[in-house]
């Protein structure tokens, strides 16, 4: 995908360190994350890399070292709404229907909000039908549909997805991550993915990078130069080698130590 | 539930909530006709007759405290929810805020009243002052937990934005907390009228209050069981039409309130003797620069200076000492009694409902409606009907204990987890051991969130019985010494109060703050 810098920047991570009491969630890290690609943070539960996305957000204050976001820091990223973040909980208001979830994003962006726009976003995401139903109406995929639809009605040159997917069922997750990526990844939209399934990592990202257990350390960067769309090479040799790739790191970053995982 | 299962439950729904009520009645009637005599209980038939003779008396006393008691409730509300904003946006002074908002709301109304009768003169001015400051209290804590219990990824959601504390406020945590707020407002609906009544008992012109006070002194039964059956079914409206708007205007229906966990910056700090001190300082200061602002006549007006030199240093301390304390020791005696009977008749008649699941049908909304009830204004009734000794006032004490706990308690024992529950019944496990697990350790977050709330509660119920009919206690002395125009003792009667009531209170918010890290650490903070 072509990437212009102005419009999709780099994001330097430099000297990166943050730790809450006793806990080292993210050591001294080094990272930089292309403009323009969808970047997969696979690694144990707990590690930091969701510690690692919330300080790319500006949602937590490093203890040392920097984050530029090209020329901005997080918080000025954030001032000018260009930056959404998707949690695995869609965490949407349960008082306002699917448009005034995904109004609210325009709202808080200091945008007009745009009611064609809107619709036009729902019924992209494939929420046609539900505009007016509130979240306690609608199954747990359509719910982390409109949480998509509310991350991109504002046009965010970076986006930032915890574990988006992860609360659905496997079904619904395929069905998900078939749908809506391609919406963000039409507009070269920067995006940090994190994730737990090595099969969505290979399938959504341009690169993996894989995370040792806590505090977080790069156990590899892998590249994943598979051609677009995805859906449908799970099962192609080239698919299987990276997808096996990135689960050996996995398990090598873990060490072989069994009583290491018992312990966290 | 099968589906033939659930459309014979929704067949049997709407006869069950009306055969409480009907329970009632004819409970009412039942006794009536039992009890020997006309001077004791006035059936539902007589109430009736009485109140279609009257009913020109009754409707212009009940607008006059409706009147006084909407304008209370009104300001308290508002007050409340101000109040709640301000803990909310100075995290610092939270603790601070909401433990002076509860030292006044310890405030004994019996003292209150005759000291705000004298500050307004005739009218209304203590009515509404009144009921305001019986509201407040009971929306400040709902609405700043609920102000508080917004999901963090929706804070994260505005802040991802570049907004800050303010577009949290606005978009976010107000309206989360409107389901907290309606709680808040059911309970204090009738809050309200107990507190425009209980002004009206420090010489209104007009009012329920009035009738009230009339009828007791007149021994007249018909008009006492009248008022109390008015004054309950007012109030028992006020409750439900609250929550029926709130479920209309709301998608969701208000949380059935247990008085929430007391909010602060948890145990440390601001909990312990540091945060006692803190909050008693700042209310002596206010207390003192108060009366020096409003210039009051110190004949009247007694400061912090003047209530120690009545019980500490002044002439005759030792006296004015052990008249207080010799107070104290009689209100310790009914209310102790009572409000542990109360807690406990409460506890156990949910246990009991949950073991026959057919009593709760007919139980909870009899439960809920007379929890509504502001028993305070039965103490005419309780008077006909136990006596003026101390035995009424503790039975008072318990009854206003009683079902608030009973609907928490019941609320609670549903709680447990049904998987929980499937867990014990895979072991073959009966109903007396899913209680004793699984039940009960459900309860218990509920049962010590309505002991807490009950103890202000308790402490009205058992100043006014003191004051209107048993003669004995800090409610007689309070009520004695204000008609006397004897301030020195009026005024440290009314601090001793409030601040013993407070202290309980804290005492059992701490050990309910034990209780909800091991059993429901979700809400504990």
């Amino acid at each position: 995908m072509p990437a212009d810098p102005r419009i999709a920047p780099d994001i330097v991570c430099k000297g990166l360190a943050k730790r809450f009491g006793d806990v080292v969630a993210v050591d001294p890290l080094d990272v930089t994350f292309r403009g323009g690609q969808t970047t997969a943070l696979v690694g144990p539960s707990g590690c930091g890399k969701s510690t690692l996305l919330r300080l790319v957000a500006g949602l937590e204050r490093p203890d040392a070292g920097s984050i530029r976001i090209g020329d901005d820091t997080p918080d000025a990223v954030r001032a000018q709404a260009g930056l959404a973040i998707a949690f695995q909980d869609p965490s949407l208001l349960p008082w306002r229907t699917a448009r005034g979830n995904v109004a609210l994003a325009q709202r808080l962006a200091g945008q007009r909000v745009d009611a064609a726009a809107i619709d036009a976003m729902l019924d992209l995401v494939g929420l046609d039908g539900f505009f007016d139903a509130r979240p306690g109406a609608l199954s747990g995929g359509m719910r982390q549909r409109a949480a998509i639809a509310r991350c991109l009605i504002t046009q965010p040159r970076l986006l930032l997805l915890d574990e988006p997917f992860g609360a659905v069922d496997e079904l619904t997750r395929r069905k998900l991550s078939e749908d809506l990526p391609p919406i963000w990844q039409a507009r070269g939209t920067t995006t940090l993915l994190v994730t737990h399934s090595v099969t969505e990592a290979v399938l959504l990202s341009q690169r993996v990078l894989v995370f040792s257990p806590r505090p977080a350390r790069i156990v590899a960067d892998i590249a994943i130069d598979l051609p677009d769309p995805r859906p449908g090479q799970e099962t192609t040799p080239a698919f299987i080698d990276l997808a096996e790739q990135v689960s050996a790191a996995l398990i090598g970053g873990e060490g072989p130590s069994p009583r290491r995982l018992a312990a966290q | 539930m099968t589906p033939t299962a659930a459309a014979g439950a929704m067949r049997m729904r709407v006869p069950r909530l009306a055969l409480g009520p009907i329970m009632v009645l004819v409970a009412w009637q039942g006794l009536a006709v039992a009890v020997p005599g006309d001077f004791l209980v006035a059936g539902p038939w007589e109430v009736a007759g009485h109140l279609w003779q009257n009913a020109g008396l009754y409707f212009r006393a009940l607008q006059t405290t409706l009147a006084a008691a909407a304008t209370g409730f009104l300001i308290g509300n508002l007050l409340a929810v101000a109040l709640a904003a301000l803990a909310l946006l100075l995290p610092r002074a939270e603790a601070l805020i909401a433990g002076l908002a509860l030292l006044v709301f310890c405030l004994p109304l019996v003292a209150t009243g005759p000291i705000l009768r004298v500050l307004y003169g005739p009218g209304t001015g203590p009515q509404v002052t009144l009921a305001a400051l019986a509201v407040y209290y009971t929306t400040f804590v709902p609405v700043l937990v609920g102000l508080r219990a917004t999901p963090a990824a929706w804070l994260d959601l505005v802040r991802s934005y570049g907004r800050g504390r303010f577009a949290m406020l606005w978009h976010i945590r107000a309206r989360a907390a409107l389901p907290y707020l309606v709680a808040g407002l059911q309970i204090a609906a009738p809050a309200a009228f107990l507190g425009a009544m209980v002004g009206e008992f420090t010489g209104a012109e007009r009012g329920m209050g009035i009738l009230t006070l009339q009828a007791m002194r007149g021994l007249d039964t018909e008009a006492t069981w009248t008022l109390a059956t008015v004054a309950a079914a007012v109030s028992i409206a006020a409750h439900g039409g609250i929550g029926w708007l709130a479920r209309h205007a709301l998608s969701e229906p208000p949380p059935v309130l247990l008085a929430p966990p007391q909010t602060g910056s948890g145990p440390g700090l601001w909990s312990g003797l540091r945060g006692i001190l803190v909050v008693g300082v700042v209310a002596i200061a206010l207390w003192w620069a108060l009366l020096q602002i409003a210039g009051l006549n110190p004949f009247f007006a007694k400061g912090p200076g003047d209530v120690w030199a009545f019980l500490v240093s002044g002439p005759g301390a030792d006296e004015n000492r052990a008249t207080l304390l010799a107070a104290l020791a009689e209100t310790t005696g009914a209310l102790g009694p009572g409000y542990f009977a109360g807690m406990a008749m409460g506890a156990a008649l949910a246990v009991v409902v949950t073991l026959a699941p057919a009593l709760s049908a007919v139980v909870m909304p009899v439960a809920i409606a007379l929890r509504a009830v502001p028993i305070v204004t039965t103490v005419p009734l309780l008077v006909l009907v136990v006596g003026r000794g101390p035995v009424g006032s503790a039975a008072l004490v318990a009854v206003m204990v009683f079902f608030p706990t009973l609907v928490a308690c019941l609320y609670g024992l549903q709680r447990a987890p049904g998987q929980v529950l499937d867990v014990m019944a895979s072991y073959g496990a009966g109903r007396g051991k899913a209680l004793l697990y699984a039940r009960l350790p459900a309860m218990l977050p509920a049962f010590f969130a309505a002991a807490r709330m009950a103890v202000p509660a308790a402490v009205l119920a058992v100043t006014v019985v003191e004051w209107l009919a048993t003669g004995r206690g800090l409610g007689a002395l309070m009520a004695v010494s204000a008609s006397l125009s004897d301030y020195g003792t009026l005024w440290s009667a009314t601090v001793l109060t409030a601040v013993l009531a407070a202290l309980v209170y804290g005492i059992v918010a701490r050990i309910e703050r034990r209780v909800l890290a091991v059993f429901a650490s979700e809400q504990a903070q």
